[in-house]
């Protein structure tokens, strides 16, 4: 009995002399305390000791205090290879990956819903038929015809391969499949680079082919505040070009001229800009381009189906002159006192709606 | 109708311009970045030699005009 408790004592002491120094072990590896009683580690987090060897390894919070890049180095002449981490990539694919396609799908669905819900509102506006109805007046020449459509129909185009970036694939390449939608994509972005020149050269024709007559004044005041005829009784004034159609100039003009800059920008890559300057042309490039599409949709709609007689201006280039007379009244004055010998005026009669 | 027709035709014959235009002064990827080739011996000649055994003597080259380069030598680099 006695050698069987000596025997459980010694076992004990044994097992606790083992025991407590490998218990205490790990807290004295993630802190050690020295000598003296001092805690190796200091207060920046350093240690010297080495005891936490990846307390010293360069990390990517580490690196990122040293510069905005992570970033090695390259023997080949393309420096810009040499980075490696650019963090504003992450925040650029968030916007381009997550936010584009619902601002996108957001501004031109709820503009096509809103034009929708004008008509079944408002339904057509009709022409106004008086003695004058059956005239005609030239209201674009040819030139300006030309120039109007070889923009419109490259902003077409621009658009539609434009929302392909955004929504191809993931609207378009489940149905057509990838390789259909590659060779779609892939001409797509070439109309896209090669038709943004006419483009260009259209917006700058139109600039100066109609500025003279977009100039805001008084007049445009007052047809803001009779909702362009829609508030109160009768058409307010308007000169060549009421303040709607100056807000659409002034939209093509402005948008127009943001959207071949920063077209630029990304069409000659690191020209004038970093990575970084062309994310940022990238996002400024695509949400000018949606509210240009959706600004264009309503120009669209109140130039065709909205309004009785509008399209003639753009199409024959003649308009009713009862039409004329109704929403331009200040101009057709003024091109009648110009023209009193009556070039202008012709007693064709109204082709048939 | 006839300015549509004629606004058409005048972009699709601008963007062809366009197409030339910037064509023209492209480089693919592997001209554009690449480095200017390391050369490791004078032209004309390689590190195995024309019998491919790694041994190349100087004579050997003269009757194996293929790949001969044209040019100056390079002068060799001293370090």
């Amino acid at each position: 009995m006695r050698r069987a408790t000596t025997f459980l004592s010694t076992l004990l002491l044994a097992v606790m002399l083992l025991a407590v120094p490998g218990a205490l072990s790990p807290a004295q590896a993630q802190n050690p305390i020295q000598a003296d009683g001092q805690n190796p580690i200091q207060a920046d987090g350093q240690n010297p000791m080495g005891a936490r060897p990846t307390a010293d390894s360069v990390n990517e919070e580490f690196l990122f205090k040293q510069e905005s890049k992570i970033r090695g180095r390259v023997s080949i002449p393309d420096g810009k290879s040499a980075n490696l981490i650019q963090p504003q990539g992450r925040e650029y694919q968030n916007f381009r990956e997550r936010w584009l396609p619902w601002i996108g799908a957001l501004t031109i669905l709820g503009m096509l819903a809103a034009l929708g819900a004008f008509f079944l509102f408002r339904g057509r506006i009709m022409m106004e038929h008086s003695q004058e109805s059956g005239k005609k007046i030239l209201r674009f020449n040819a030139f300006e015809r030309f120039t109007h459509w070889m923009t419109a129909v490259c902003f077409i185009i621009l658009s539609l391969s434009g929302l392909n970036y955004i929504f191809g694939k993931r609207l378009l390449m489940p149905l057509i499949g990838p390789e259909a939608f590659g060779a779609i994509a892939q001409w797509a972005k070439y109309s896209h680079v090669y038709l943004a020149w006419p483009f260009m050269l259209g917006v700058a024709f139109m600039f100066v082919l109609w500025i003279r007559d977009n100039i805001p004044n008084k007049v445009d005041w007052a047809w803001i505040k009779a909702g362009g005829g829609f508030i109160g009784k009768g058409h307010p004034h308007a000169a060549r070009f009421n303040a709607g159609q100056k807000g659409v100039f002034w939209m093509v003009a402005g948008f127009g001229a943001a959207m071949g800059v920063t077209g630029l920008m990304m069409l000659f890559p690191f020209a004038l800009t970093d990575i970084n300057g062309m994310q940022v042309m990238q996002v400024i490039h695509s949400v000018i381009g949606i509210i240009f599409i959706a600004g264009i949709l309503a120009h669209i709609y109140i130039g065709t189906l909205g309004m009785e007689g509008a399209y003639d201006a753009m199409g024959s280039g003649k308009v009713d002159l009862a039409w004329a007379r109704a929403h331009h009244d200040l101009w057709v004055e003024q091109e009648q006192a110009r023209t009193a010998s009556g070039p202008q005026l012709k007693g064709h009669p109204a082709p048939a709606e | 109708m006839k300015a549509f027709l004629a606004a058409v035709i005048a972009a699709i014959a601008l963007g062809v311009l366009a197409m030339f235009a910037l064509t023209s002064n492209q480089k693919f990827a592997y001209q554009a970045f690449a480095t200017s080739g390391a050369r490791v011996s004078e032209p004309g000649t390689n590190l195995v030699g024309p019998r491919w055994n790694g041994d190349p003597k100087p004579d050997e080259y003269n009757g194996e005009p293929h790949g001969k380069a044209e040019g100056e030598a390079s002068h060799p680099k001293r370090s």
